[in-house]
């Protein structure tokens, strides 16, 4: 019904564009008045009126129509006689009710939700009619308001501006909105197992074993629970091994990334640049699942099997493995980034030192390098929140045991990982285990956001200083 | 008669298929002050630039013709780039100090030369080019600040000091002015009257004025051809050519 109405209401809009247009054109002729604004512009102020009041009335109506009928109908069950003792039950019952409506309810129909689902049915027929007869009247109460406007000539095109200024800040505010409501979520539920587990058991404990928690009521957690629970949520090895991790993949993309980037913007002819730039490229648009699937299937072995020939123990999911497939994700940030800021250092700074007689990587080295070295921070900062933030690679190559390692042989596993282990499948959500997800993403989200902000302050500080 | 130090002759210059310089045959003297002048796009800097090979830097660009530094053919393939512009420093029309020290900015040349092995030798490198162009007095107490640091005029004659402290013998000046003001103008007016009694100067420049207060020599471009050079008394008081005329005189450019 809802998708009807929308598609009936674009239909008016575009239809009242064109009425308009004309409209306002003969008028301008007939009359032989100088109108305020081109005919286009009437257009617009039809089509905006036509449509925005009648979506918002039909959001609204949609947001609302649920909750009312539901608290109605479960009123009706109650005057029927219709027993429940909670909410819950009250919700069962209303779920019933609407699973005969639609048919699709197979138990014993007693009276009581008979009657019930035929005043649902009821109910629905009003609301839906009265949702269509609302709607044309709100349809047909602006449009006469806006063509009784257009015909005092209004000037539509200050309108329209106004008009469209509110939809581009609404969307916005939806973009930021989103975003607080992200970090309430994580704060909240975060707080809620902080209640739990001391905010300095979990920073600084040494031992990740969330399987443990078995507590069914966070509530209510006796002594004992609580002395099994206090250290089976040390936040230790993962950041451990999430930098571990992230300093192999760095180990490979800093020295890859810089000098690929380097040779892009120094070295390389214009048809070289054109050809390899979007191949580095495409690294970076590979799904990073299909990187996983291949440091876990092909690099992960491989390595087993060179250190068993070397006589070296290597589990087949390594750090290692992990480390450097990330790394090679990397690659395309780093090189990308940097072949930009490289690029931006102005050419004078490189005259001005084959001038006295320096060759093209001497200027590399001592000259374009440290001018561009904040950007080159920048970059290689940026790449680390990405490698902190990567969780595809790691679940699928590094292993999931909260080893506290320093051996790049041995699996280990980082935050993202184990927010993966702790949300897959059913989970209770008042279990301190589902709770700690939250605590790890605010983490790994404070995290990535200081890094984050310090790459771009970094970026912008170069920036201005060329600029 | 001062002894010709540079010599180019039936020089030509193409960037692609466009030809900047035809057949340009200009000498010049020994510590003296050469000033190129004519309308933009005319070749000027062009000319400059062929005589430090930092066309090289131009992957379409393209020099045939003759240009010789004491004799030796500075357009030769096999010559060694580096040891050239040991010989020949530049400044550019915009101050393009080094993002490093003042100190470092200076040393930078010398220690890619090999010269001052010890940090006292490079201290008295940089003290002396410093001095040469007049900015000794003004930076000595805060030599470990950035170069981006000074002002304009103060950044230029940095950059004079710069092409200096490789100690060479000719100094290609590309519009060293053209970015400053006339107190700072001045000064490096001032400067590079001083810098002809060591260096051999060529100085490319818009401003008539200032051709006639610094140089002894003036060679008129106008679309990649030198139309005239003489002595600058002679070039500005009585040109042979009608278009030299017109262009000094303000008719066209």
């Amino acid at each position: 019904m809802n998708i009807v109405l929308i598609f009936l209401i674009t239909i008016f809009s575009v239809s009242l564009f064109f009425y308009g247009k004309s409209k306002t054109k003969t008028i301008s002729i007939k009359d032989n008045i100088k109108l305020n604004a081109l005919p286009k512009f009437y257009g617009y102020y039809l089509v905006l009126w036509c449509s925005i009041p009648a979506l918002v009335f039909l959001l609204v109506w949609s947001l609302f129509e649920p909750v009312i009928i539901k608290s109605i109908i479960i009123e009706t069950a109650a005057n029927q006689g219709a027993i429940f003792s909670d909410k819950n039950e009250a919700n069962l019952i209303y779920e019933k009710i609407k699973a005969i409506h639609l048919g699709t309810y197979f138990g014993d129909i007693d009276s009581i939700l008979r009657e019930s689902a035929l005043a649902y049915s009821k109910f629905i027929n009003l609301f839906t009619n009265s949702k269509v007869v609302l709607i044309f009247a709100i349809i047909i109460a602006s449009v006469i308001y806006s063509l009784k406007k257009i015909k005092n000539n209004n000037k539509a095109r200050d309108d329209v501006e106004v008009i469209l200024k509110g939809l581009l800040f609404v969307s916005s505010l939806i973009a930021i909105l989103t975003t607080l409501g992200i970090i309430f979520s994580l704060l909240f539920e975060s707080i809620k197992f902080f209640s739990v587990i001391n905010v300095f058991d979990y920073l600084f404990g040494t031992n990740w074993s969330p399987q443990r928690a078995f507590v069914r009521d966070a509530s209510s957690i006796t002594a004992a629970e609580f002395e099994e629970l206090k250290d089976a949520f040390g936040f230790i090895p993962l950041i451990a091994g999430t930098s571990f991790i992230a300093f192999i993949a760095m180990l490979v993309a800093v020295p890859i990334g810089l000098f690929s980037g380097i040779y892009m913007a120094e070295y390389a002819s214009i048809k070289v640049r054109r050809i390899s730039k979007p191949i580095i490229e495409i690294l970076a648009g590979i799904p990073t699942v299909v990187y996983g699937f291949f440091a876990a299937l092909t690099v992960g072995p491989f390595f087993r099997q060179v250190g068993e020939n070397l006589g070296l123990t290597v589990s087949s999911e390594s750090a290692l493995a992990a480390g450097l497939i990330m790394g090679i994700m990397i690659i395309p940030y780093v090189s990308s980034l940097s072949d930009d800021v490289i690029n931006s250092v102005p050419q004078s700074l490189r005259d001005g030192s084959y001038a006295v007689g320096a060759t093209k990587s001497e200027t590399i080295k001592q000259v374009v390098i440290p001018a561009a070295l904040p950007g080159i921070i920048g970059s290689v900062l940026l790449a680390v929140s990405r490698a902190i933030g990567e969780t595809m690679i790691v679940v699928m190559a590094a292993g999931l045991a909260a080893n506290l390692t320093i051996n790049p042989l041995e699996s280990t596993t980082t935050i993202t990982t184990q927010i993966v282990m702790i949300l897959v499948g059913d989970q209770e959500f008042d279990s301190p285990k589902t709770q700690s997800a939250f605590a790890l993403g605010l983490t790994l989200f404070i995290a990535t956001l200081i890094l984050n902000y310090i790459a771009q302050r970094a970026v912008k500080k170069y920036r201005e200083k060329y600029d | 008669m001062s002894n010709i130090k540079i010599k180019s002759k039936n020089l030509n210059v193409y960037y692609g298929d466009k030809q900047a310089l035809f057949d340009v045959n200009l000498d010049l003297n020994e510590k003296e002050v050469t000033a190129l002048i004519g309308p933009s796009g005319c070749g000027k800097s062009t000319f400059i630039r062929c005589i430090n090979r930092m066309n090289d830097v131009i992957d379409i660009c393209k020099v045939t013709g003759n240009i010789e530094m004491d004799g030796m053919n500075i357009n030769d393939k096999d010559l060694d780039v580096v040891s050239l512009r040991e010989r020949v420093g530049m400044v550019f029309q915009k101050p393009n100090p080094f993002p490093k020290s003042i100190y470092d900015n200076i040393s930078y040349g010398p220690k890619i030369h090999g010269k001052g092995e010890t940090k006292s030798e490079l201290d008295q490198i940089v003290e002396n080019s410093l001095k040469k162009s007049a900015l000794w007095e003004e930076v000595k107490d805060r030599l470990d600040e950035p170069g981006t640091s000074l002002s304009g005029g103060q950044q230029q004659r940095l950059c004079i000091a710069r092409a200096i402290s490789v100690n060479p013998e000719v100094i290609l000046m590309d519009e060293p002015c053209s970015a400053l003001d006339p107190i700072a103008t001045a000064k490096i007016e001032e400067l590079i009257d001083e810098l002809k009694k060591t260096y051999t100067i060529v100085i490319v420049t818009h401003s008539m004025a200032q051709a006639v207060r610094v140089s002894q020599k003036t060679g008129f471009f106008h679309l990649g051809k030198l139309i005239e050079v003489g002595k600058t008394e002679k070039i500005f008081k009585n040109p042979d050519n009608k278009m030299t005329q017109d262009y000094i005189t303000g008719r066209f450019g």
